[in-house]
């Protein structure tokens, strides 16, 4: 799922392991997710979102309908 | 696990759960190779055990280790653990089904493998129940 986590996350000058300890999640899943390797649980999206005070929406893109093929 | 709270959780989450868990492990097999006369054995079964624990204990702070020793543990990890568990148990299981193949053709009762091939199914028809229960 393409998301923008690394831009926000890169304009508020914080690293990996600085936003992986503010959600409780480690480094390498910060990693995973701006990677597009992992897809994060709906309560860790909605926490990465709340943290750069946006809406889920504007942080994860979804490819066409949003549904899978 | 992910779903556990509180107290519970700090105890799965203790990096010294599953170094504790190892240590009691091969005291109980030294135990049973005791009550077995196969001291040797036993031993072999405890160091073995405590060594990996040792390592899990002392391995440092790679994801694997503290994912393995649970400090480290987060939903990412939660969820490669399900799918390692899941690839465990197939393993298990077709090499359950091969050695039951293989001792019928044997001419063999097919024992132990019989009940154990069995137990996995009815356990992945009884999971597959509650967890659809539970939504």
């Amino acid at each position: 799922m393409r998301n923008n986590v690394r831009e926000r996350r890169s304009a508020r000058g914080l690293s990996q392991g600085d936003l992986g300890d503010a959600l409780g999640v480690s480094r390498q899943t910060i990693n995973a997710i701006e990677t597009e390797r992992y897809t994060p649980s709906l309560p860790l999206a909605i926490g990465l979102a709340r943290f750069f005070g946006t809406s889920v929406e504007e942080v994860f893109h979804v490819d066409g309908n949003g549904r899978k093929a | 696990m992910s779903t556990a709270t509180g107290g519970k959780r700090d105890v799965m989450h203790s990096k010294w759960t599953v170094p504790a868990f190892s240590v009691v492990m091969g005291l109980v097999l030294l135990g049973a190779n005791i009550v077995g006369h196969q001291l040797v054995l036993g031993l072999w079964s405890l160091g073995i055990l405590v060594v990996f624990g040792g390592a899990v204990a002392l391995g440092g702070r790679s994801e694997t280790i503290r994912g393995l020793r649970g400090d480290g543990r987060d939903e990412r990890f939660a969820m490669l653990d399900l799918q390692a568990t899941a690839v465990a148990g197939l393993a298990v299981l077709i090499a359950v089904i091969v050695a039951f193949i293989v001792e019928v053709a044997r001419g063999h009762s097919g024992e132990p493998y019989d009940w154990l091939g069995a137990i996995g199914g009815l356990a992945y028809l009884a999971a597959v129940i509650v967890l659809r229960v539970r939504g």
